[in-house]
């Protein structure tokens, strides 16, 4: 589409996949330092992602959700790239299997008393993961809910 | 007769290997589905980080006196050892796959045997995949590391302990520039063997020789130009360059974006080797099972032209004993 100023170029990108591509408003990321919102003509910026849920609004006023487990962030002006470790879009989550494997990842973070610390951040990496994916997977299910 | 029958059997060995390479051609055909639907997922996230990277790396606030601000972005001056990662197949069987990566890498060795001090460049190789033992015995270059490489390959964790093992090196001094020498996947006929520069990350190295924006043909060894191609269009208006802001801090953003770059640039030509292996296998075999008809062929006609010649003999033997019974 063209670029009229009022829309960012939005792009998502995983390793193994582009999630997402499109035109939209604004966006919302969890960013180390905080959630931020970028909106057209934001400064440029760099910064990194923690797990959490990503909310977009489209140019079509559709707001759109997705979770994240982190990466990098790029905003240029009037185009985001965010690098994603892992991301989904909600409506491919899966509520009740994404729950299992929150419950499953925290069940073995409490019972592994002997991690060292490596170890340690990676299961606490993944039962922020899920975390994400269980919040960006039930603020959508609201959000459909109010639509109705 | 027993020049029938030896032909005979010819034939038939030749059918049976014949079936064998069109069934490995199929297999690699498989196979080379998959690796290049990787390749190709993959793609979009390397090149963009990659220019992402190149993007910071330019930008003023991540260069002190005009040297990169974390050291995996910054050359030094007279390069003295190198190591290259070398990106091999498991097994053979792929045609001229192997050799021409390794003559690609050998040649460039040569090529850039002393550095602009005149020294003499040392050369190691950090071999992944079983095949890339053959630089040493072949060319003797040092090899210094191998890693194995499995089949089917998953995720970025393949290339995790090659990454660590040059970024330590490359940061303890061992190495001054690491290189990397895989085979670009074109397309399903034409595969290229590059050796490009990974660390140190400089937009300033030589045309082509530098890993980065991979795939696409017209685009390769383009960085430069592609990267203000991009500040044009996104970071300029009217006479304002923006700049960029990080947060926290440029120091920590390339310290957590830099090793996970190289890992993935590294994951990149990995995918692309196997890619264009399974691609030069399956032409290769394709070529084998070819010869094997043409072959076969040949030996149909030589077969009945000695059938004939048997009958024809025989025809003359048994009509000169009726003549001959005949005469009396």
């Amino acid at each position: 589409m063209y670029d009229n100023g009022k829309n960012i170029q939005f792009e998502i990108v995983t390793p193994e996949r582009t999630v997402l591509k499109e035109q939209i408003l604004q966006v919302t990321v969890p960013t180390r330092d905080g959630e931020i919102t970028v909106l057209p003509k934001h400064m440029p910026l760099v910064s990194m992602l923690k797990p959490g849920v990503i909310e977009l609004k489209t140019v079509d006023g559709e707001v759109k959700l997705m979770s994240v487990s982190g990466g990098f962030i790029e905003v240029l002006r009037n185009k985001v790239v965010i690098l994603a470790d892992t991301a989904e879009r909600a409506e491919e989550i899966d509520i009740a299997r994404a729950e299992e494997a929150r419950v499953r990842a925290e069940k073995t973070m409490r019972e592994a008393t002997h991690l060292d610390q490596e170890q340690f951040a990676a299961v606490s990496a993944v039962v922020a993961k899920e975390l994400a994916r269980t919040r960006a997977a039930n603020k959508w299910k609201r959000l459909r809910g109010g639509q109705k | 007769m027993a020049k029938i029958k030896e032909i005979q059997r010819r034939i038939k060995s030749i059918a049976n290997t014949k079936k064998i390479t069109r069934a490995m051609e199929m297999v690699a055909a498989a196979k080379m589905r998959k690796a290049v639907e990787a390749v190709l997922k993959t793609r979009t996230y390397a090149n963009l980080s990659w220019t992402t990277v190149l993007n910071i790396s330019q930008s003023t606030d991540c260069r002190i006196n005009g040297e990169g601000l974390h050291p995996l972005l910054r050359t030094r001056s007279s390069a003295k050892k190198v190591a290259i990662v070398l990106f091999t197949s498991n097994r053979g069987l792929c045609g001229g796959f192997n050799a021409a990566i390794m003559n690609k890498a050998h040649d460039s060795i040569v090529k850039h045997l002393y550095n602009d001090q005149k020294e003499k460049i040392d050369t190691d190789f950090i071999v992944v995949g079983n095949k890339g033992r053959a630089i040493h015995t072949r060319y003797g270059h040092n090899v210094t590391a191998e890693f194995p490489k499995s089949d089917a390959i998953s995720s970025v964790t393949e290339v995790r302990a090659v990454s660590r093992l040059v970024i330590d090196d490359f940061m303890a001094g061992k190495y001054d520039k690491i290189m990397v020498a895989y085979t670009d996947y074109m397309s399903a006929a034409k595969q290229l063997p590059r050796v490009k520069q990974l660390l140190p990350v400089d937009i300033g190295a030589e045309k082509d020789h530098y890993l980065g924006v991979v795939g696409v043909d017209s685009r390769v060894g383009l960085d430069r130009e592609f990267v203000q191609s991009k500040e044009d269009k996104y970071l300029r208006e009217k006479k304002n360059i923006f700049i960029f802001e990080y947060e926290p801090s440029p120091e920590e953003v390339l310290e957590e974006m830099l090793p996970r770059l190289i890992e993935m640039q590294l994951y990149q030509a990995l995918l692309e080797s196997n890619a264009s292996e399974e691609s030069a296998r399956m032409s290769a075999m394709h070529q084998a099972t070819e010869a094997a008809n043409d072959m076969v062929n040949e030996l149909t006609l030589f077969y009945n032209k000695a059938r004939q010649s048997g009958i024809t003999a025989e025809i003359a033997e048994i009509s000169a004993g009726a003549n001959a019974l005949a005469d009396d």
